[in-house]
């Protein structure tokens, strides 16, 4: 488990992101692809992978990927 | 009602699991309505966004829903689905002893609409009537109840109505849930058999959650005025009305893979049974996504898993389970050998049922398309 890696499965959880695009500064919540459907993807990502019940609010919560994590891993 | 003290009944309860013994499915059907909507067409509600379409379309696997046309009712098409059945099953109005009706969608705040289908479907004064007010779940809430209405011996058929018109309830600018939700009704017999049948049942509620899936105004709480029905936008652009239905979907998203696979898998367990030993796993049609994440967390074989339903016809509330049996399983559930299913239900209150039953030789399980001349 590491940012990294975590960076990585948001790109793909968020489909219409270009591989390599984001980073761990990235404001997740500005992005053109971040939509209720994106909120869904990223919640089943976290739950399959890191098994973190992420809330819909901690994703308001926070702003950036490296934040994000932080809290997955919190 | 008749009463049969000679049959050995057998209902084996734990809190709120139980299982019952002589009770069997005696047919289905499903009544859908004919206008289609594809969300293909709707490219005005997501803002002439294609690409979000076709992610919906991918991912959530949205497509068409059947909606009906203003002055159709739930009603109108489970009577038109117990018609069918009735008829099928080669049964007359008086073999019926009660007649229930899972709705949130009915004709009339009163009198329910287990009674006006009573009348409509011209049911004897012996027969009870009654309305459950659930969503998702309540069809195997109302086979929960069918089957303790048989298991007593105060009935021997059950007439179990479940049906939703929520396309009536959403409003068509909130791309939460306008394209999500499709219409439809259906009549399933519940009745004694002189078989042994096991079902083994499971039942839960998280009431803390009841604003995550709700109308807020309408009822007594709040009732329907002009301030209710002012149209305000939300953060992500959507437009409802307080009378309109209102979903939290990261909530429902998460309740529904967190409570529904361990509920899955506590009721094989108080079952006696392994996971393997299910044929067939019929969720409430939500949308695929759900579905997926479901029988990954169960690591159950896609193929074991009905989804297609919610493809074709949207997410038809409580209509969505036995719609799914009708449209994608029909053959199986008709044939002589005995299909072992486990039906599961999820969604408003929150309220959560599941229900493990073995079903064999239905004399008539199919989706028929309602018309008014019906």
């Amino acid at each position: 488990m590491s940012l990294e890696k975590f960076v990585e499965d948001f790109e793909e959880a968020v489909e219409d992101v270009e591989p390599g695009s984001l980073t761990a500064l990235t404001k997740y919540r500005e992005l053109e692809a971040w939509d209720s459907l994106a909120v869904l993807t990223v919640i089943a990502m976290v739950d399959a992978e890191y098994d973190v019940r992420l809330k819909a609010e901690m994703l308001k919560a926070n702003d950036t990927l490296e934040a994000l994590y932080a809290q997955v891993c919190g | 009602m008749g009463f049969h003290f000679c049959v050995i009944l057998c209902i084996v309860t734990l809190m709120a699991k139980s299982s019952f013994n002589h009770v069997q499915i005696g047919g289905v059907v499903t009544c859908v309505p004919p206008l289609e909507k594809c969300i293909d067409d709707e490219l005005e509600l997501f803002g002439g966004n294609a690409k979000q379409i076709a992610r919906l379309k991918k991912t959530i696997g949205l497509d068409r829903r059947r909606v009906v046309e203003s002055g159709t009712t739930a009603a109108d098409l489970s009577e038109t689905a117990a018609k069918r059945l009735l008829e099928q099953a080669g049964l007359t109005p008086d073999a019926v002893d009660a007649l229930i009706f899972v709705t949130q969608t009915p004709d009339y705040a009163q009198p329910c609409n287990a009674a006006v289908l009573h009348g409509r479907l011209d049911l004897p004064k012996s027969c009870a009537a009654l309305d459950v007010n659930l969503g998702c779940s309540g069809y195997v809430y109302g086979l929960w109840l069918a089957h303790m209405m048989v298991s007593s011996g105060g009935c021997e058929r059950v007439l179990l109505l479940a049906g939703d018109t929520i396309s009536r309830i959403v409003n068509p600018k909130d791309r939460a849930v306008a394209p999500l939700f499709g219409d439809g009704g259906s009549a399933t017999l519940v009745q004694r058999s002189e078989c042994a049948s096991a079902a083994w049942f499971s039942l839960e509620t998280d009431g803390k959650g009841f604003d995550k899936l709700i109308v807020p105004a309408g009822g007594q709480r709040a009732p329907s005025s002009t301030e209710t029905q002012v149209e305000v936008t939300d953060e992500a652009g959507n437009i409802r009305c307080q009378e309109n239905l209102f979903m939290d979907g990261a909530e429902i998203f998460n309740f529904s893979i967190v409570e529904e696979p361990k509920a899955v898998r506590e009721l094989v367990e108080y079952a006696g049974l392994d996971m393997d030993a299910v044929d067939y796993f019929v969720f409430h049609q939500a949308n695929r996504y759900i579905l997926t994440n479901i029988a990954k967390r169960l690591k159950i074989d896609l193929a074991k898993v009905p989804m297609q339903t919610v493809e074709r016809y949207g997410n038809q509330s409580s209509a969505s389970i036995p719609s799914a049996m009708c449209g994608e399983l029909h053959d199986t559930l008709r044939s002589a050998d005995s299909t072992r299913v486990l039906l599961s239900g999820f969604g408003v209150g929150l309220s959560w049922a599941s229900v493990i039953l073995d079903i064999a030789e239905l004399p008539v399980c199919e989706i028929i398309e309602y018309s008014s001349c019906n």
